[in-house]
């Protein structure tokens, strides 16, 4: 896909030559590859594609190029997407396609999907008693990022956040809340399997699509392999919707997806942003949802009938998602930070603390943590 | 002024730093070097994810976090836990595997190559075996202990604090067994047979033939087992990282897991160092504990 692109850029810039480098594709290992050659002053490679939560911390080790310089139209973009990476108010990356967290339910036992976590409950429930089901819902809850991302939709929904500004808040009451209901989810409905607490997407995959249950928090990716009546047992019988929320909440999901930066020590700038501006343009995106199914990250894009044909998911309902989208904190220090979280919240779900407590002492460790690399309530620092 | 000439021994000796002194250079190259820039890594702030922070000098600020941070301290615990299980087990089980393999009977060199296979599957392949083993509904464990009747409800392994121990340590001891009944089986082949001959002419039971014949001789071996297994077992990483990932939270993370997390993971190479030093110091403890207190033996020369 992105060979055939740059071929078609190379017709365009002849003078721009584009090699591609390879990288892992686990997102730690990817991450830790990055951050040595960019740690080393390396100029190569010139263009990074990014998680969504490295760009803060890039842009605050001085790694990437201030994008601003080149004057991007960040308004056709989703805002979610660009807050994400802005740093000090200057922007250090291009959105490129765009992952959602999204609540996959079962036409085939329900009408329409719920809109709070109580309606939920209950449609879990009675779609189980009516039809044998093995569990109402699945998520993500094994000790990784992807706990986070659900927590990050819960914790939305119940009208709270991780950071506000330099402060850490994920002990708050609704904090509390959300991750008391994720564990009455659990043990007190048994709703959600306990083996849940082991699962990353692909198990969970699994279960929905073997019939197992009526509700699943993931990604869009799922949604077009489990299409295939072959492999799947709820081919037909199943669309997306935004994860609920409770009155004072707000419908929230967890933004992903990639972004590309340039290197600071990049010997060829204006090439690579060249070649940026050439990957982020419509057509190209469009290309991408239709080859491997990923967002575009322009709105306008989604009134497009192109984008219908080419989108597995109705762009309408991605679209709504995706305007719920919320960026995890954008912090340069968001990876511990998130370490740290997914302890206590894998400690808590695994009943070795009580939610209030274990919030309590994830938000000291947290807290502890902005303030001794000094973004914490001491005030930000400024960047190099 | 002239020198006085040098004597033989004296020139035998110069030739011989000489001639040693290439394996020397490597020896310093290779062991003491590194340990000596982690050393030197540990007493500064070196955190690559935050480079405005510097490189400065912090005396011993990062051991002082050491000890008062209690995921290492718990580290350090599970790490000890799973040390003095597995070793014993396996030191039992593989003392047992030795003496039985150590009698003749048909088939011997079989069943001995056979008892080799867990040792030489690679840790990863071992560790996902056993994770499906005792994996959720499907796994072989579960669906054992509900056929026996066993459990009403069968447990997710995984996700207690203390039954996520049950397979990490089976598939070690699983895995490691035939590497210490080797060792022992060694051992054991030293004893002359002479004096299980004199040993029963005295009327000795096989109990007492084993305990004051056999454990005695058979202590160097054990030794070594000893040395080996702990050290291995201290440093314990693959498996738990394929199997719990150190959860659940974090209550099997093993100390070489959690330092791993925090130089690879959080690339924080000034604690990080300091970390791997604390670990380093520990084991080099117990390997001269172990020499002093168990091979008083083994370093005595023999009449």
């Amino acid at each position: 896909m992105l060979r055939r692109q740059l071929a078609r850029l190379a017709q365009l810039r002849p003078d721009i030559r584009v090699v591609q480098r390879a990288t892992p594709d686990a997102a730690d290992q990817r991450h830790q590859l990055y951050v040595q050659w960019l740690n080393a002053g390396a100029s190569e490679p010139d263009i990074l594609q990014l998680d969504v939560v490295w760009t803060p911390e890039f842009a605050a080790a001085g790694w990437i190029l201030d994008l601003d310089r080149f004057r991007p139209a960040t308004d056709s973009f989703f805002p979610a997407t660009v807050t994400a990476n802005r740093w000090n108010g200057r922007l250090y990356a291009i959105p490129w396609f765009v992952d959602v967290g999204m609540l996959y339910w079962r036409t085939d036992l329900m009408r329409s999907p719920p809109t709070t976590f109580t309606e939920l409950d209950q449609d879990a429930e009675r779609a189980r008693a009516e039809h044998g089901l093995p569990y109402g819902l699945v998520w993500q809850g094994a000790r990784y990022e992807g706990l986070v991302t659900v927590f990050s939709e819960y914790l939305g929904g119940f009208g709270g956040r991780i950071l506000d500004g330099t402060r850490v808040t994920v002990s708050a009451p609704p904090a509390v809340r959300a991750l008391t209901t994720m564990r009455d989810q659990i043990y007190r409905d048994t709703l959600v399997p306990p083996s849940a607490l082991t699962w990353h997407e692909e198990e969970s995959r699994f279960a929905f699509q073997n019939g197992e249950t009526a509700f699943m928090r993931n990604w869009p990716y799922a949604y077009a392999l489990m299409a295939d009546s072959a492999t799947s047992r709820v081919a037909g019988h199943y669309a997306v919707a935004t994860m609920p929320a409770e009155p004072g909440g707000h419908p929230t999901a967890a933004l992903g997806g990639a972004q590309l930066a340039i290197n600071a020590n990049s010997a060829h700038p204006d090439a690579a942003w060249a070649v940026i501006e050439y990957l982020t343009r419509p057509e190209q995106m469009l290309e991408r949802a239709r080859g491997v199914g990923q967002f575009p990250t322009r709105p306008a894009m989604y009134d497009d009938p192109a984008l219908a044909r080419a989108l597995a998911i109705p762009p309408a309902q991605a679209r709504t998602i995706i305007e719920h989208a919320v960026p995890r904190p954008v912090t340069p220090v968001y990876t511990q930070l998130s370490d740290i979280l997914q302890i206590y919240l894998h400690r808590a779900l695994t009943r070795q603390l009580d939610p209030a407590p274990a919030l309590a002492q994830a938000a000291k460790e947290m807290q502890a943590l902005l303030d001794r690399v000094g973004l914490g309530e001491g005030g930000m620092r400024a960047t190099r | 002024m002239t020198r006085p000439p040098l004597s033989a021994e004296h020139r035998e000796a110069r030739l011989g730093w000489w001639l040693a002194a290439p394996a020397v250079a490597t020896i310093l190259l290779v062991a003491l070097f590194p340990l000596l820039w982690t050393v030197w890594e540990s007493v500064h702030l070196h955190d690559l994810r935050m480079p405005w922070l510097g490189r400065p000098f912090i005396g011993l600020q990062n051991y002082l976090e050491a000890i008062g941070d209690a995921r290492f301290r718990e580290a350090l615990g599970h790490t000890l836990i799973f040390t003095v299980a597995t070793v014993t087990l396996e030191l039992v089980l593989g003392c047992g595997l030795a003496l039985a393999m150590n009698r003749a009977f048909r088939g011997r060199a079989l069943v001995r190559a056979a008892v080799l296979v867990p040792w030489a599957i690679p840790t990863v392949v071992s560790a996902l075996l056993w994770r499906f083993i005792f994996e959720g509904r499907s796994g072989i464990a579960n669906a054992l202990l509900s056929d026996l009747h066993l459990v009403r409800q069968p447990p997710v392994w995984f996700i207690q604090a203390g039954l996520a121990w049950v397979p990490v340590i089976l598939a070690d001891v699983w895995k490691t067994t035939p590497f210490v009944a080797l060792l022992l089986l060694a051992g054991l082949q030293n004893i002359d047979a002479s004096l299980y001959e004199a040993a029963r002419i005295d009327g000795a039971s096989a109990w007492r033939q084993f305990r004051y014949v056999t454990l005695p001789l058979l202590r160097p071996a054990i030794l070594v087992a000893l040395i080996f297994r702990t050290l291995d077992a201290f440093r314990v990483f693959d498996l738990v990282y394929v199997m719990t990932g150190g959860g659940p939270g974090t209550s099997t993370e093993p100390i070489a897991l959690y330092t791993f997390n925090t130089l690879l993971q959080n690339l924080r190479f000034g604690y990080g160092s300091a970390l791997s030093v604390i670990v380093f110091a520990v084991t080099f403890a117990l390997a001269l504990g172990y020499i002093r207190f168990l091979g008083a033996g083994l370093t005595e020369t023999r009449a």
